[in-house]
């Protein structure tokens, strides 16, 4: 009987191929570094015990349905994040619901690099998980966190961690309880002068290089040309200077308002550390407020920008249509 | 020290539309200054290319459609396709507009002297082989090669590029012409048919011969291998490539073809050569 | 070559004294991120203990956007300002690859200038790794964390002190003042050089290298290892050797820009008929291995990675450069589907 959550995955992964379900399950197994873990594709049974799942798993793995053939039958080892960026796919007709099997997990949350590995000059050598305390080495020495302490700031503030609509769930506890949408964590940003926003968001956005990890890592950018990269005409501004990485974070995060699932995959890929999920949580936060909406967690609600048409005074009481059938 | 990347100033003297569809123009460029005509005259070889220049456009990479006796300008075919080149069919005689080159390797016309040449051309990468063959035809070059026999062909008579020297052409007797279209139409005198079959059945000798082909890939791609069959070998087979440009001169890297970068060490290649890369066309 | 010894205080004061007269790069330490640049107090030099800039140097030389024109009716180049400056504390990697780079831009027909004038006015000090990383594989790649190429002055950290080479004229012109060092100094210098290499990855065979990436080009080798690749530009944007740009015209700003550009991404090699030969991930991945593995080697017979282990290390998915080329040789592409 398989015991240990990653026993549980793999057995389901074997059973799904075994038995001709889908083509492929997409997962994560062990990287070339101590800190890093990859995602895989698994075609055969005998290759299911490579899956793994711990909190050094940082890529959403919704966003390979993007580069994958629609009709491939896919499964998919999915968190709460994940689960959501998938139904909002689904939703968008990037995937026919029917071709995808959801491994659904009760999230533990995703460690964040940048809070262990505090100075460049301290890398990390070495992760232990073991349940709520993770064991680090570093160039330094040994440390003991509190998982919590280290967490990626988009899972300390999520709020459904728990998969949704999966076709089957592993059963073993998570890290978080569910809770009702919560991003007061962003108060504080509201909160300052128009000047001090603007102050914050240049410091970040001042550190780009236009690379893209951001785009490319989400499960929401999916547009085969992106605005960014549109020359006739050219909207943005080609180079680093701040014309043209504001107005690309800018806009990013606008193409995303009610999207956004808040994974924070955009952040764990940047090779810059720049902060970007506080952008689309304040747009989700407003599509909140406004609509009562939040991306991903209703298989049947379409988001409320590609639902309303020009009459629909309030989403999800309008006419037909602001339904997905 | 010159620096590579700035284009020289250039005027639009002349434009011809040279199809009944209008999608492809001939631009005649004459040089603002003196320093850069000289300059492009001691360098250039048929079937090299410029990058044309128009700012808030960009740049684009034409081949050159002139033989340099033609007189003090640089000819360019143009296809209406992108940013650039709508731009530029948009333009007017005197206009002002930017050239980097002559870029590129051109073709190797001291390599073919003593030998018949056959040339076969598409659409309107037609261009760089129409040069090197006014350029062969001149008086004072034509002696350096023997037979020189053209196929040329279009999808129908109203896309044939340069329609009066082709017509001269075929009256002359130092070159002989053979042009095709793909579809039967009322008084057309010469082959109907891709080039690939008239080629075939054209059967020229392989002896003592180089074929120069320029043309859309899939003409090329069916064309290769009837030379191939024609015995025609693989380095006395050339080709122009195209591929996305952006500095021309070997450095900005995206025109490469494994090692080879097209802009600098092409756009001409043999078909050994080309055998001898990795297949990434 | 000149060998001298300095003591760490005593290299200070020469930095501080160096800023005084020329414009001095070093690595700064920004919010625990560090960064080359421009000094304005010497004291916040990060001198000792770091690996490696997450940023590359080569962004000195070849900035990530440049203005190469301006236009005023027709485009005129920029006029060359370049100062005299050092450039403190660039890895062994990093400068082994303005090599590289010099290699790319610079030909006798068409140099680069932007480039050249920026290289030329540089005198260079590069530090010897003397705690590589564990992503470091310099040494497999004809790399040493004590490599020369390319530097004026190589510093070795040994203790309370450093061993300075003077490799250059230039460097000598800076370094003259020093004392030369002593024979049991340089012993102690050979001693931990042997230590450090002897840590790090063997030597990669570049020919074989080469000849097996070529055999797999048609293999569906490059569809396994790029599957999980996003697309995104970090590899080669943060590459020491990547040198590819785009020219774009700012029409706003009336400039004709370069940007660096990446073989990672769709646009890079799409044609305007709409022919890409690139058309996925899969010859994309294909296309960044083979130019540092095969490509560079049919050039000048070097390997154009300088294994820096950038890539490695910030590669959001984690596609490893040094696995994928340890697959090729190994000829895991045998068998597979063409």
């Amino acid at each position: 009987m398989p015991t240990t959550r990653d026993q549980k995955i793999q057995a389901e992964a074997k059973r799904l191929l075994q038995e001709g379900v889908v083509d492929v399950v997409i997962g994560f197994t062990k990287g070339t570094l101590p800190y890093k873990m990859q995602p895989c594709f698994i075609q055969h049974a005998e290759d299911v015990e490579q899956l793994e799942l711990n909190g050094l798993c940082s890529n959403n793995l919704a966003v390979y349905l993007n580069h994958r053939p629609k009709d491939e039958r896919t499964a998919i080892v999915v968190r709460g994040c994940e689960s959501r960026a998938v139904q909002t796919l689904v939703l968008e007709n990037r995937h026919a619901r029917e071709n995808l099997y959801l491994i659904g997990v009760p999230c533990i949350g995703i460690l964040d690099l940048q809070k262990i590995q505090q100075h460049e000059q301290d890398p990390v050598l070495a992760i232990q998980e073991e349940g709520d305390q993770v064991h680090v080495t570093l160039k330094s020495g040994e440390k003991t966190f509190q998982r919590s302490e280290i967490l990626h700031n988009a899972c300390l503030h999520c709020n459904h961690p728990l998969p949704v609509n999966a076709d089957m769930i592993i059963d073993e506890a998570g890290l978080f309880e569910e809770r009702t949408f919560d991003k007061s964590y962003l108060e504080s940003f509201r909160s300052l002068s128009l000047k001090e926003r603007y102050q914050e968001f240049t410091k970040e956005a001042e550190r780009c290089i236009r690379c893209y990890a951001c785009r490319e890592a989400c499960p929401m950018c999916y547009c085969e040309e992106c605005f960014v990269n549109h020359s006739r005409p050219q909207w943005v501004d080609s180079t680093i200077d701040p014309a043209g990485q504001q107005a690309w974070h800018i806009i990013r995060a606008f193409h995303q308002t009610g999207r956004c699932v808040s994974c924070g995959a955009c952040e764990r890929a940047c090779p810059m550390n720049i902060k970007m999920t506080y952008l689309t949580d304040l747009l989700n936060q407003d599509m909140f407020k406004e609509y009562d909406f939040e991306p991903g967690l209703d298989p049947a609600l379409m988001p409320p920008f590609l639902a309303l048409g020009e009459d629909n005074e309030k989403f999800g009481v309008g006419p037909e249509g602001s339904h997905a059938g | 020290m010159k620096n590579c990347y700035e284009p020289f100033p250039m005027h639009i003297e002349r434009i011809v539309i040279e199809t009944t569809d209008t999608t492809l123009k001939s631009f005649e460029l004459t040089f603002d200054r003196e320093a850069d005509r000289k300059d492009f005259f001691v360098k250039y070889n048929p079937g090299q290319f410029c990058q044309l220049s128009i700012f808030g456009k960009g740049e684009a990479p034409i081949g050159i459609a002139s033989a340099a006796w033609e007189g003090d300008f640089v000819r360019f075919t143009v296809q209406k396709l992108g940013k650039f080149t709508s731009a530029i069919h948009a333009m007017h005689v005197g206009d002002p507009i930017g050239m980097r080159g002559p870029l590129g390797n051109g073709f190797p016309l001291d390599k073919w002297k003593g030998m018949n040449i056959l040339v076969i051309g598409g659409g309107c990468a037609f261009s760089t082989l129409y040069a090197m063959t006014k350029h062969i035809l001149h008086p004072s070059h034509r002696a350096d090669y023997a037979e020189i026999t053209a196929l040329y062909g279009t999808r129908n008579s109203g896309l044939c590029l340069y329609k009066p020297v082709i017509e001269e052409w075929h009256n002359r007797n130092d070159i002989v012409v053979h042009q095709a279209i793909d579809v039967p139409e009322d008084n057309w005198k010469y082959h109907i048919g891709f080039v690939p079959a008239v080629l075939e059945e054209m059967a020229p000798k392989p002896d003592n011969t180089v074929a120069v082909l320029c043309g859309p890939p899939v003409m090329t791609k069916f064309t290769l291998p009837i030379l191939t069959k024609l015995a025609f070998p693989p380095e006395r087979i050339y080709t122009s490539l195209e591929k996305r440009m952006k500095c021309g001169v070997g450095h900005c890297g995206r025109c490469n073809i494994g090692h080879k970068y097209v802009c600098k060490d092409g756009p001409v290649f043999t078909l050994k050569e080309l055998q001898e890369l990795p297949n990434e066309i | 070559m000149q060998a001298k010894w300095i003591s760490k205080k005593e290299l200070k004061k020469l930095l501080t004294a160096w800023t005084k007269h020329y414009l001095v790069y070093a690595p700064i330490d920004n919010d625990h991120e560090l960064a080359f640049q421009m000094v304005k107090e010497p004291a916040r030099i990060v001198v000792d203990g770091y690996s490696n800039t997450r940023y590359p140097a080569k962004s000195l030389f070849l900035p990530q956007s440049e203005v190469l024109m301006k236009y005023d009716g027709i485009l005129h180049s920029v006029e060359n300002t370049e100062k005299e400056k050092i450039l403190f504390g660039i890895r062994p990697c990093d400068a082994h690859a303005m090599q590289l780079l010099e290699h790319a831009l610079v030909d006798v027909e068409n140099p680069d200038l932007y480039w050249k004038q920026k290289r030329e006015s540089a005198i260079v000090i590069s530090k010897a790794c003397i705690a590589p990383e564990e992503t470091c594989f310099c040494t497999a790649v004809g790399g040493s964390p004590f490599n020369t190429a390319d530097s004026d002055v190589l510093l070795v950290e040994m203790g309370e002190d450093y061993c300075v080479y003077v490799l250059t004229e230039k460097g000598i012109s800076l370094c003259k003042e020093l004392p030369d060092a002593e024979d049991t100094q340089l012993q102690a210098v050979k001693k931990l050089t042997k230590k450090v290499v002897g840590r790090m990855p063997v030597l990669l065979p570049k020919q074989e290298l080469h000849n097996a990436l070529m055999a797999s080009f048609e293999t569906e080798f490059w569809k396994d290892v790029s599957q999980s690749c996003l697309g995104c530009g970090v590899c080669t944007f943060l590459c020491p050797s990547c040198f590819c740009f785009d020219i774009v015209d700012e029409t706003v700003r009336k400039e004709r820009v370069r940007n660096w550009d990446t073989c990672m991404f769709r646009t890079y090699s799409l044609e305007a008929s709409g022919h890409n030969p690139r058309p996925t991930k899969v010859e994309r991945t294909r296309q960044r291995i083979m130019h540092k593995f095969a490509y560079w080697v049919d050039l000048i017979d070097e390997i154009g990675c300088t294994g820096c282990g950038r890539c490695v290390k910030y590669c959001p998915v984690n596609i490893d450069i040094r696995e994928i080329a340890e697959k090729a040789l190994h000829r895991e592409f045998e068998g597979m589907k063409k």
